[in-house]
């Protein structure tokens, strides 16, 4: 732990079964574990998740404000993009193995990623990129469709 | 470092709006805004420090996502099915009071917890919940324990 360095954003993610997210985000998708909090009537309190030099909280649903999506009929307020440096389609077929569900097998994007999407157990929402070729804003206004593409406001 | 890993999603009725919030409120940057011809955003990035978010409209599409929706919690009674945590090396008293002053309602005050940081937490205009620390003292798992009672490791 001591030679990971926390990275200034990080997502934090609500469960309604924590514990069993734990271990099907380490089986599916290689998240490692790196400090799980047990409360005293051994509920898990809070716990931290590494992928690479990325980091996610999972913790559980602590009020009526904090919700999984099994709880709201699959609605998602945010969702979590893993971007990796290879290997997408074997990640996918990972996470597929798991019990994820594929929303959207990998595929090439005019953006020069390739990408994917998939659903977790509880219905948290992944999408995953690999850079296939390195594009300017430039380039991707020309390849997409009808779209403009800049780097402020 | 290259790209960021783990990239946050955040979704909004307004994201337009949020990105100028978000700036003003927070001081992230906008890096990436793709608009359609209407001027609808389409995707949205923005940088902080080196990590990344992204700002998103709120969408569904029943081929792809079945029953699944992507909302602001605006939408939903002001529920979240997720958080941002931001880590900041100095000054999040400072950084607190810029976000109050732009219209972020502060349901957690700065303070310091017992697992060595200082911590406060907001609501932006659309609801969604963002935490900010600071470290102020390094501390060991077994440290933390003994400061708070719990059980404390590093893995299940």
């Amino acid at each position: 732990m001591a030679e990971f360095k926390r990275p200034s954003l990080a997502s934090g993610v609500y469960y309604q079964d924590p514990k069993a997210a734990l271990e099907w985000l380490e089986k599916a998708f290689g998240f490692e574990p790196v400090m799980v909090v047990i409360n005293e009537d051994g509920t898990l309190g809070h716990s931290e998740m590494r992928f690479g030099d990325g980091l996610i909280y999972v913790g559980r649903e602590w009020d009526d404000d904090h919700k999984s999506p099994a709880s709201l009929g699959g609605k998602n307020t945010q969702s979590i993009h893993i971007q990796v440096e290879s290997g997408l389609d074997a990640l996918v077929e990972r996470a597929k193995q798991a019990g994820a569900k594929v929303l959207r097998e990998p595929a090439d994007q005019f953006y020069g990623d390739r990408s994917a999407m998939v659903a977790d157990p509880e219905g948290h929402i992944w999408s995953f990129g690999q850079t296939l070729k390195e594009m300017s804003y430039e380039e991707m206004k020309v390849a997409g469709n009808r779209i403009d593409v800049r780097e402020r406001l | 470092m290259a790209e960021p890993a783990v990239v946050p999603a955040v979704f909004y009725r307004d994201p337009l709006a949020a990105l100028h919030w978000l700036e003003q409120a927070f001081g992230f940057e906008t890096s990436l805004l793709v608009t359609d011809d209407d001027g609808n955003v389409g995707h949205a990035e923005m940088s902080f420090r080196g990590g990344a978010i992204g700002v998103g409209g709120e969408w569904a599409s029943p081929e792809l996502l079945g029953p699944a929706a992507m909302k602001s919690p605006l939408s939903i009674g002001g529920v979240g099915t997720q958080f941002v945590r931001i880590h900041l090396s100095e000054d999040l008293d400072a950084h607190c009071e810029r976000a109050r002053a732009a219209g972020a309602r502060i349901v957690q005050e700065p303070q310091d917890q017992f697992y060595g940081a200082r911590t406060y937490r907001a609501l932006d205009p659309e609801g969604h919940v963002w935490n900010f620390d600071q470290p102020v003292a390094d501390l060991t798992l077994a440290e933390m324990e003994q400061a708070s009672g719990l059980k404390i490791r590093e893995k299940l």
